[in-house]
Parts: C-alpha cells; structure tokens; sequence
C-alpha cells in the first residue's frame, strides 16, 4: 500500500512537470532584427511534379544567390495531411516561414489569426497583376492573409480523333455552353461509347465551383465566416445538367458519376469517352499517360447563363503571425510571385498562374500549344467563390452536400429534395 | 469405410482450395505492387489493364530512389524502429510481470489505464506532446521521434505481455522456488524462455508500428535528412488526388524489405519459442 502511494505521487509529479513543460514553452515572438543580420526562413513547398519540384527549387536558388542575408531553405512537404500538421505546428508556433498550401485549408488559420497580413509588404506590380476575384479569395476585410500563385479551372478535354471519327466538329470560340456541350456530347454518343466521362466521385466542389457560371453563389458569407445559404436555380444548374446528360440523354457515363477524375482518365485514353471533364492539372497526366498518336485538345471554358466563371481555391503562400521574419518572408513570396516565377510554377503543375503577367509569359513558352490557350482562358475568369470563406463549409459539405449530391447523381432523390437537404443541413451546422 | 475416407479426402481438398483462395487474396495486393512497380506510365493508365508489364524496367525504381531519397529515409526508419522495438520490451516485460503477477490496488488502475490510453485519436495526443518535446529540444529528431513511439506502443506492448506472463502456470514458478532457485534465476531460467513468443510478437508490433507510422512523424520531423520512409513515400501523392502510382509502388516495394526481412529472421524465433514453451510447460 505503501509503495503505491508513492507510485501515484511519483505519476503525478511527472505529470506536473509535463504540463508544466507544455505550458511553459509559449509560443514564439516576434523579434525585429538588424536588416543586415542574416536569416535563415524554412519554405515548406508542397510541389508535386518533378517539372514543378525543379522550377520551385530555381527560384530559391536565384533569390538566395541574390540576398545573401536572407536565405530561404525548401523543405518538401506533402498535401497529405496538411491540414492536421500546421495545426499542429501553429498550436506549437513552429509552422515554416513561408506555407505553401491551397487558400480554402487557410480560411480557417486566418480566422484563428495565425497568419500575417501580407497586404503592407507586396509590391504594386504583384497586387495589380492579380485579379480582384482572386484577392478575394486569399482576404479577410482588407487583410491578405496568403498570396495566389497557381489555381485549377474544371476544362473539357476533347479525343479529336473521337470527335473526327463521328463526323462531329470540334467545338471553337471563346466558350462552350452547357447546352453546346450537351449537344455535342448526344452527337457522340454511340455504339457503346459515351459523349462524356466525368470522375465526380467528390461532387461537392465542382459544382459549388461551376455554379459560379450561372450566377450560382450558394452562400452569403459576412466578414466572420458566418454565413446563410439560397439554393435556387442558379446553385442547381450544373447537377441538374449533369443528371440530365447522365439519365435524359444517356450520353454521359452515369458509372463514372461513383469515380474519381484519375478513374475515368483510362477510359478517355481508351476512347471510351469523347470528353473528359476534370481539372486543368489532369493535361499532365494526359500527356504523360497517352498511347503513341493520341490527339487531345482543351475545349473553350465551359459558360453558363452567366458567363464563364468559376470558383477557385488558388494555391498559396502564407507566412505566420508569429515568424520573427515577416518582412523577409513577405519579401521571398513578392519574388515568387514575379510573373516568370509563377509561370514556370504554373507549366510544370499545368496550373494557371494567378497574375494576369504570368499567364501572358506561359502563353508565349508554351505557344498556346496542346490545350494551353483554351485552360489559360479559363484562367481569366475564375475568381473567389464565397463558400471559400464560410466558416462552417467543410463539415456542411462532408455531413450533407456530398451524400445530397451523391445520391441525387445516383438517381434516388429528386431535384427539389437535393435543394431541401442542401438548405436544411446548412441550418442544422449554422445551429 | 471407404464413403467415409472419400469425405475426408474431399473436405481436405475443399481445404486446400480455400487456404489458396486466401493466399491468392492476401497476397494479390503484393503482386498487384510488384508488377505496378515495372509498369510504365502509359501501361498503369492502359484501358485494358494487364497484370504483368510488357517489359520489365526499372525507371521508376530509379525514378523514386532519385525523387524521394529512399536510401536516407530507409535508414532513420531502421534506426527508429529499432530502438522503439528495444526500449518498449525493456520497459514493457517487467512492467507486464509486475502486473500479472502481483496483486495490488494500483493493477486494476493500470489495467483500465492502459486500455483507455488506447481510445485516444491521434489528432489529441499530438498538439499536447508537441508541446512537452519542443522544451526539452526533442522536436525534429530521431530521439523525439523514437520517445513518442515509445510512448504510443508501450501501453499495447504492455497488455500484450502481461497476457503472456498470466498465461504461465504460477507453479512452475513455486517449483523453481522450491528447488532453491533464487528469484533471478527463476525469471531466467523459467519465465524468459516461456515468454520467448511473447517477447518476439511483441517486438513485431513495436517494429512494424513505428516502422508504418506517418502522423507523428509528419508533424515532429521538419529536416528533411531526418524524414522517415512513409513520410518520403506520401511526396508521391499530389494535390486533387494525383498519384505517381509507378514510383509509389517502386518505392513502396523498396520500403516492405526490410520490414520483410525482419519479420523473416524474427518469425523463426516466434516458433522455436512456441515449441520450447510448449515442452517445458
């Protein structure tokens, strides 16, 4: 009994001692320091292609060649899980110098103020060269708490051999309706083959996306993340085409409705579908992964009632509230964001760079080859999409958009209940 | 007589093909690695996908050893994992001897400690451990990474022996007491080579969990010279759900080896251990 008793009290005491170490650390400070003093910032990039690896990795080494006092090391980080990493390291105020992340994951980082305000520190040719829709979407009031590099647009990719074979014409012009795309993909449709394949396993953020198209916005988000919800014709427009080309026309394959975008990549390489619809990114894959004489094309952006918006979640740079370093980091990042920089960034990701500059370089490097034309026009119109800066967004879109959307795609509830479990599962997380 | 040797010789068969069955379904996700591991990009992405490569290469070993520095990564993985595996059995076999054994106020605490620490989600350890490693310097090292480890298997570890250490009759131990063996020497002489399965499935989940983890590891280790294998494998799944699914496989594959061949050289022990327990118990 006795030997317990200092058992328990010598567990304690560890535990004192823990929690005293764990609150004790504090986080971190922010320091000026003599602009002379040389600096190390660590750059956690998350690139993914080896072009991309390559470019980013160019880039660190101009810039540290040219600022010897403020070297910038790149640690390469994985989109996979993130999210649950920085959080971590925010709690531990050992987040990297420079984040590199996508702005819908750093709404929330910046609503919890842990990130700095990067407005005082960019340049006036970075800020003019980026759209305001874009700003948008990487700002809270008048605070930008990351700055847009590259972003992904939804684009058509068209088999033209498919397209030559039926006898069809290839679609031409500044954009493709919906009702053109609907037609065309009838026009295509048969013996077995669809006129369109379409991985929307994940439904929930293409068409929060594309509704942008029709004016669709979904949300009206206040400048604390609060938010209340309209779904009307304008938000149900692209599921209700989609619904209609899958089960109406039978021209869109309804299985791949249940996919994944790199799902459905072998059937449009197999012939299977004459149109591919995905992310911008899915060209790499696609000249990657083509059999021998494949011809591929990009189809005009894809508009609706309202033109050709779209809703993007631009990737970012963000540097903490708590790095002793802001103006450094801030100064690395407004040198990222030159217009070359951002383009070879943008090739090697097959991502559309966010400045206007960047996009103009990449235009004249690729010479609008193999689809480039087409997914840098898209470009030019995406811009933020206010469910982006709704607080509540992800648990509304896990719990009921996607299983409303999932299951209206399946056929198994109607039009107006997708638009009732939409609305009524906003209000149960508002609640 | 012979109807009955008739049934039995088909329910053996029956047997056999469905342990072959199973075998097949075990092992499909590793021939599945393998022959994705020598495919090329157009193959992986075919319509028509065929199982085995049309040829053999090796770009993507290549490609994966020269994208994710396996080679580094491999050997912080090795080091980690071992050490874990060393210092939980150290910790965790007189731990579990005490608990099966002696009967104190403090056991059943323990017991439902150890049982609950398990419920706990990752997500909720790692802010507060993040905290108590970063004053004492442990972040972004193999040593900090190794403590959590420690840390996270012990419990498992523990209850795992202390099953082993009640499984062995209390007799045998009074027998060697009666004999005049001293306490030291029955531990030695009696309870070792009867834990020896124990200890050895032990070390297995030691290894084999720390060798796996990713999470922890993901959030403590920043240096990239430090980075452990799953964290090197995961630079191979991109944004939006791209998967470099040709240098995964290369580089999964890479990784399974030498947990393979640990598993291979320690399975040996696991069995002798079993037959010796048996003949002495």
């Amino acid at each position: 009994m006795h030997r317990s008793m200092k058992a328990v009290a010598g567990i304690g005491a560890c535990a004192a001692l823990l929690t005293g170490c764990a609150f004790g650390g504090g986080g971190g400070t922010q320091s000026s320091t003599d602009p002379d003093e040389e600096v190390t910032l660590t750059f956690q990039s998350l690139a993914f292609q080896d072009a991309t690896i390559q470019a980013t990795q160019d880039i660190v080494d101009a810039w540290n060649a040219d600022h010897p006092e403020t070297q910038v090391e790149v640690t390469q980080g994985s989109w996979d899980n993130v999210h649950d990493q920085l959080v971590t390291q925010f709690q531990g105020g050992e987040a990297p110098d420079i984040i590199h992340n996508e702005a819908s994951d750093m709404t929330g980082f910046a609503q919890d103020g842990f990130l700095a305000d990067l407005s005082p520190y960019l340049s006036d040719d970075v800020v003019d060269s980026v759209g305001a829709g874009i700003w948008d979407a990487v700002s809270i009031g008048d605070e930008v708490f990351a700055a847009p590099t590259v972003m992904q647009s939804y684009v058509v990719f068209a088999n033209t051999a498919a397209f030559e074979e039926a006898g069809v014409e290839v679609p031409s012009g500044d954009a493709l309706s919906w009702d053109d795309l609907r037609s065309t993909a009838q026009q295509l449709t048969a013996d077995g083959r669809f006129g369109v394949g379409w991985g929307l396993r994940q439904p929930t953020a293409p068409f929060m996306n594309l509704a942008l198209g029709f004016d669709g916005t979904f949300f009206d988000v206040a400048d604390d993340g609060s938010a209340t919800i309209d779904v009307g014709e304008g938000e149900l427009a692209v599921p209700e085409a989609v619904h209609a080309m899958a089960y109406e026309d039978a021209s869109l394959d309804p299985v791949t409705l249940t996919q994944s975008g790199g799902d459905v990549l072998p059937g449009f390489l197999g012939g299977q579908y004459a149109m591919y619809v995905g992310g911008s990114y899915l060209a790499q894959q696609i000249a990657d992964s083509a059999p021998d004489g494949f011809a591929w094309t990009v189809l005009p952006p894809l508009a609706g009632s309202d033109g050709s918006a779209q809703g993007t979640s631009p990737q970012t740079l963000s540097v903490p509230a708590e790095s002793e370093h802001v103006d450094r980091a801030a100064a690395f990042i407004d040198y990222f964001m030159q217009a070359d920089n951002l383009a070879a960034i943008g090739q090697g990701d097959c991502l559309i760079p966010a400045s206007e500059a960047a996009r103009a370089e990449l235009e004249a490097a690729t010479d609008g080859q193999t689809g480039w034309s087409e997914m840098l026009a898209s470009g030019a119109t995406l811009e933020a999409a206010p469910f982006q800066l709704a607080a509540d967004y992800p648990q509304w879109k896990d719990q009921y958009a996607t299983p409303a959307f999932q299951e209206y795609l399946a056929g198994t509830i109607s039009l107006d209940e997708l638009q009732q479990r939409l609305t009524d599962g906003w209000d149960q997380v508002g609640s | 007589m012979s109807t009955r040797r008739t049934t039995d010789r088909t329910l053996r068969a029956l047997q056999y093909v469905a342990l072959a069955l199973f075998v097949v379904f075990l092992g499909f996700p590793l021939l599945f690695l393998v022959t994705a591991a020598f495919k090329t990009q157009q193959e992986l992405q075919s319509p028509d996908p065929q199982l085995l490569p049309s040829q053999w290469n090796l770009d993507n070993f290549v490609g994966a050893i020269e994208r994710a520095g396996l080679g580094q990564a491999a050997l912080n993985s090795l080091v980690v994992a071992l050490a874990t595996t060393v210092i939980v059995v150290a910790v965790a076999l007189p731990a579990a001897y005490a608990l099966a054994r002696f009967q104190t106020r403090l056991r059943g605490l323990a017991t439902g400690w150890i049982l609950l620490s398990q419920v706990f989600p990752f997500i909720l350890i790692i802010i507060p451990l993040f905290l108590m490693l970063r004053p004492i310097g442990l972040n972004d090292t193999l040593a900090g990474l190794v403590v959590v480890y420690v840390v996270w298997s012990l419990p498992f570890a523990l209850w795992m022996l202390r099953g082993y250490v009640a499984a062995i009759p209390g007799e045998l131990e009074e027998a060697g007491a009666v004999d005049g063996a001293s306490r030291l020497r029955v531990l030695r002489s009696i309870i070792m080579p009867l834990l020896g399965p124990g200890l050895v499935a032990t070390s297995l989940f030691a290894f084999i969990g720390s060798w796996n983890e990713f999470f922890f590891a993901l959030v403590l280790i920043k240096d990239e010279a430090l980075q452990t294998l799953p964290q090197r494998l995961a630079l191979f799944v991109g944004s939006e759900g791209q998967v470099a699914l040709g240098q995964l496989a290369a580089g999964s594959l890479l990784a399974c080896i030498p947990s393979l061949v640990f598993f291979a050289i320690i399975q040996r022990r696991l069995t002798s251990g079993l037959l010796s327990g048996a003949v002495k118990g």
